[in-house]
């Protein structure tokens, strides 16, 4: 093997983004575009009885206003391939669902003027009193139908029967509030008709999916719709769906017959590209003394829309984890008056804090080691109903190895043990786990030019994570090129296929398309070769031609050799391949974390000092983006954890805080050193692929609950109610 | 945000000029504040007198007081070293500020001048008394978990956001103003006015009065002072609450002692009481938790924020222990 892939390579990108000549889809200029910007409901529900735009349309600058009155007619997406994810569009009609709804779209010749008139636009509303408090309406929840993750309600066994039959039980519930992706770059789209035929430049997970939603929104051929996103400023799954805005601005640019463009203010941003709702679990499991699960019954209920009850927070830790023969995860709903919530960085992180914060909790009642009580209930298979095979699985050796690098074994068990002084330490652990795979793959499309140099595309996208890093690493290897002359091109729909890059699928996917294309432009390539009377390497057998940094080589005798670039000269024409999509056999990426807090008993303050994560990826494409998932993962755990919350206003329905000032995402003095480790061992479930496995999302489904377990450990508080701020430290021991 | 003019002066009279002849004028030093509450669409002023560049950036001590000019940079006067060394409260509670990039723009008179964080305040879609008289305050029934506990009213209950001035008022400053009428000083204690039924009224300025200058007394009081800042997380946030502490010890008994909280109340919150249960007394556990019952008693929390009631006593023993050696 090669040794580009799996090399720490730097971003290729990086240099371009630190110095801004990257171009994020805020920084497209396209001549003549007119600004938009949105005016926002301030009421939580009802509708529209007046709306007065006089003082804004005649504002400088302002080139029209569009309300309900005068929106040009949308089509609701739902068709294939589409991502629209809403059943409603804003300016259509005078209903109400939220605050924070678009109620109209200001166009004026520069920004500041758009956002200014949009300042005076004056409403009048027929409001309803919102219900906004997932506590105040837990007696109305349901199970929805089945939606993206399958059936919402699972039973596997007997969980009664297996409850009756434990020595122990535990019955605990958890909170978890209203949380915001927050990706640095906001929202953007530019939308540009010529003669018909629409180019979008979004800020968009899913380029493909954005084509066809706005072709079917706006009734044109989808080959008549081209979506172009070349770098991301993070999305987190905010920017994986297609939302109202980007379908609104593409009607009002072609209504216009002028390019218009349209970046989400911070605020704007907190209503209109969906959330992680609030949510209430409750976990009820039994056990025998010696730790064996005998049943877990585990009942998440989650915040959705009025209009919408999609459920993202996935049931799958529960129903894979551990073997436990009797199950039942149930995910409810509950409607209410606030914006539809959407995927989110980890969509399973809710469901895995709940059930690893648990397990810790069986573990103090069975005075049992919390990594011995994982071992106990390991499973090397997927004990899930459908048994879909995990491929392969090295969580044992996360848990040993990730303990020996934290230390673990050094830990004393018993809370309120470890002291600095006067400060309390506390240790906790828990596993983390995402399914990646299962999915639609990519397909891919290389053309090696008479320079001997190749250029690899797909229609996917880097969201942030070194997706034009570690494919150029793949393209170079399975072509036998050296990197410099390998250019790996995405973020275009007119590119090969690719699904979204959500889920942590781009690697496992784009990855076995980029290999697919690239091996087959490599056994070309050798053909023609071997069969070109001018090369040295003519009449050898292809099996027996190698290529190494763009030189071909007979593996019998090196000094026999050709170059890739006399080749393709000789041939007269460029060598291409393409693959068409793939899909992605399912994987399973687990590992073990571990964090240490730091407490101050006097002032609840808690302090995050060491986080280490062991995990198993399959193969690892590129160390240095691996690890900077990873820590992605361990931050926004603290975040998860510790501060971030997004709060509601119960009486106005309205999210008071939406923006950086008011919702605590960490700052680098709230994050210690972070350790990484990975397995590295390739999956065999995905040669395509090279082995490698979706990973990104991984991290964070454990670090939170190690975080929250090691609160405990130190304390011997266990909150329950996420985030663990220094009050509720305070609270938990004056009411000891 | 609306089109506004800008200008930039470099004589303090001709700032108070410019801003006193213009209803919706208004003065800008770093610009970290204004030009937010100017996004937002909080604040709309049609003239921006720029006031960074005037000649008002000194540090020194003379006559045994330290004067701060107002244009200087939040970051340069935590660094100096007389004010590390004889004011450290001041120093410390603005390290505790901000980020170091805010520091290194911020200036010590629009550090004053920032207005409540009160995220209805801060969001024209929400009624709120200081921005819109009379349209009401949500905070009051809402979400009120960074809100006041003391000075608050039926009007309002936002908070001060400032560390700087919970620190100079422990150390009785005084702020230099320039006006249309000429130069006056005013005691910080009476800067900042509780919100009562006019809590759009922040503080004692009159509109075209200019900050140029803080004064503060050196003592041996100053130079044994402390700044506790408690936050939901490790920089970058606003105060749960805090606590400036400065006292002097003769014989074993705190000699004189001023407190002032923050996070806590709509202005700096100094309090006597807490001052009085300690004065003339040994520092001790008890002595320390009487003096805590003393600044709570009377408080009003709402819903969400009962806990600044034990939290702020808690803070303000952790700094007393911290001076007194109780550690």
């Amino acid at each position: 093997m090669s040794p580009i892939v799996g090399s720490p390579l730097a971003r290729i990108d990086g240099r371009a983004k630190v110095t801004g000549a990257a171009t994020y889809t805020a920084d497209t200029e396209v001549r003549g575009a007119l600004h938009g910007f949105l005016a926002l409901s301030t009421v939580a529900g009802g509708r529209i009885t007046g709306i007065d735009v006089r003082d804004a349309e005649r504002s400088p600058g302002v080139v029209a206003v569009f309300t309900h009155r005068n929106m040009p007619e949308l089509v609701v997406p739902a068709g294939q391939g589409t991502a629209y994810w809403k059943r409603v569009i804003p300016l259509q009609n005078a209903e109400i669902h939220h605050s924070g709804q678009p109620v109209a779209y200001l166009v004026a010749e520069s920004p500041e003027q758009a956002r200014h008139a949009a300042s005076l636009v004056k409403v009048t509303y027929e409001a309803r009193t919102p219900r906004v408090g997932l506590a105040q309406a837990m007696d109305e929840a349901y199970v929805p139908e089945p939606g993206l993750k399958g059936p919402n309600d699972i039973t596997r066994g007997d969980p009664a029967a297996g409850l009756a039959q434990a020595d122990v039980r535990i019955d605990v519930s958890y909170t978890t509030p209203m949380h915001h992706h927050n990706a640095l770059e906001p929202s953007a789209t530019t939308a540009v008709w010529d003669d018909g035929k629409l180019t979008v430049y979004e800020t968009a997970q899913g380029i493909n999916a954005t084509k066809a939603t706005l072709a079917e929104a706006l009734e044109v051929p989808p080959a008549d719709v081209r979506v172009i996103s070349r770098f991301l400023g993070g999305g987190f799954g905010a920017k994986g769906p297609v939302w109202p805005h980007t379908l609104i601005t593409a009607a009002i640019a072609r209504e216009l017959g002028r390019p218009v463009k349209l970046v989400l203010s911070r605020a704007h941003t907190y209503t209109s590209h969906g959330h992680r709702p609030e949510t209430h679990q409750r976990l009820r499991i039994g056990a025998k003394r010696d730790g064996t699960l005998t049943a877990i019954e585990h009942v998440t209920t989650s915040q959705v829309s009025r209009t919408e009850d999609l459920l993202f927070n996935t049931s799958e830790p529960t129903r894979m984890l551990y073997a436990c023969p009797n199950l039942r995860v149930t995910q409810r709903a509950v409607q209410l008056d606030l914006p539809a919530p959407s995927m989110m960085r980890s969509p399973e992180v809710v469901a895995s804090h709940g059930l690893e914060t648990a397990l810790d909790e069986l573990s103090y009642e069975l005075g049992m080691d919390p990594i011995e009580l994982r071992l106990r209930n390991y499973t090397a298979d997927n004990p899930d109903a459908d048994g879909t095979p995990f491929g392969s699985k090295h969580l044992k050796e996360c848990y040993r190895r990730g303990a020996d690098a934290f230390g673990w074994n050094k830990r004393d068990p018993r809370p309120r043990s470890m002291r600095d002084g006067d400060t309390l330490i506390g240790w906790g652990m828990a596993t983390a786990a995402h399914t990646a795979g299962g999915r639609p793959g990519a397909g891919a499309r290389v053309v090696i030019s008479a320079e001997g140099k190749a250029t690899v595309q797909v229609a996917t996208h880097d969201i942030g994570t070194g997706t034009y890093t570690v494919m150029s690493q793949v393209a170079a290897q399975s072509l036998g090129l050296d990197l410099a002359h390998v250019r790996f091109e995405l973020g275009d729909s007119n590119y090969p296929f690719a699904f979204v890059s959500a889920a942590s699928a781009t690697v496992p996917g784009v990855g076995a398309a980029v290999n697919r294309a690239c091996t087959a432009a490599r056994r070309t390539l050798i053909d023609i070769t071997v069969t070109d009377p001018r090369s040295p390497l003519h009449g050898i057998p292809a099996d027996r031609v190698t290529i190494e940094d763009g030189t071909l080589y007979d593996t019998d005798r090196r000094a026999r050799r050709d170059t890739v670039r006399a080749v393709v000269a000789r041939h007269g024409e460029p060598v291409e391949a393409t693959t068409e999509p793939v899909f992605i056999p399912p994987g399973y990426s687990t590992g073990a974390c571990f964090a240490e807090v730091r407490v101050d008993p006097g002032l609840g303050q808690v302090r995050v000092t060491r986080m280490h994560g062991f995990f198993d990826a399959g193969r690892v494409f590129n160390r240095r983006t691996l690890r900077s998932q990873g820590i992605g993962g361990a931050v926004w755990a603290v975040g998860f954890t510790l501060s971030e919350h997004t709060l509601v206003d119960r009486r106005l329905g309205r999210i008071v805080n939406p923006n950086l000032s008011g919702y605590l995402v960490p700052v680098n003095a709230d994050i210690p050193e972070v350790h990484m480790g990975f397995v590295d061992k390739p999956d065999p479930a995905n040669p395509d692929s090279l082995g490698a496995r979706g990973f990104g999302e991984t991290p964070m489904t454990g670090m939170t609950a190690a975080i929250g377990n090691a609160v405990y450990h130190a304390t011997g508080r266990r909150i329950r109610d996420l985030p663990i701020t220094q009050d509720k430290i305070i609270e938990a021991a004056e009411d000891q | 945000m609306k089109l506004f003019d800008y200008t930039r002066v470099s004589r303090a009279s001709d700032a108070v000029g410019l801003v006193a002849g213009r209803p919706g004028g208004a003065f800008i030093g770093g610009g970290t504040e204004l030009t937010n509450l100017m996004k937002d669409g909080v604040l709309a002023p049609d003239l921006v007198v720029d006031v960074s560049r005037l000649d008002l950036s000194d540090i020194r001590v003379s006559r045994g007081r330290l004067h701060i000019g107002a244009t200087a940079r939040m970051g340069d006067v935590a660094d100096h070293p007389v004010v590390r060394e004889r004011f450290p409260v001041v120093s410390e509670a603005l390290l505790a500020s901000a980020s170091p990039q805010v520091r290194n723009r911020a200036t010590i008179g629009g550090n004053l001048m920032q207005r409540t964080r009160c995220w209805y305040y801060r969001d024209p879609g929400s009624a709120c008394n200081k921005r819109e008289p009379g349209s009401g305050c949500p905070a009051l029934e809402g979400q009120n978990r960074w809100h006041a506990i003391h000075g608050g009213s039926d009007h309002c209950i936002a908070v001060h956001p400032s560390d700087l001035a919970v620190s100079l008022t422990a150390l009785d400053a005084t702020v230099a103003v320039l006006g249309p009428d000429g130069r006056r000083s005013v005691p910080l204690g009476d800067f900042y006015r509780l919100p009562g039924s006019t809590p759009h009224r922040d503080n004692a300025l009159r509109h075209g009065e200019l900050i140029t200058g803080v004064e503060v007394p050196q003592s041996p009081l100053a130079a044994g002072s402390r700044y506790l800042k408690l936050r939901d997380r490790a920089s970058f946030e606003f105060a749960v609450v805090s606590v400036a502490a400065a006292l002097t010890r003769e014989r074993g008994q705190v000699g004189d002692v001023r407190l002032a909280f923050g996070g806590i109340a709509p202005r700096p919150w100094r309090s006597p009481e807490a001052e009085d249960a300690l004065r003339g007394r040994r520092l001790t556990r008890t002595t320390i938790a009487a003096a805590g019952r003393a600044l709570v008693e009377g408080a009003r929390p709402r819903e969400h924020n009962a806990f600044k009631v034990e939290l702020v006593q808690r803070a303000l023993a952790d700094v007393l222990q911290d001076l007194g050696g109780l550690k």
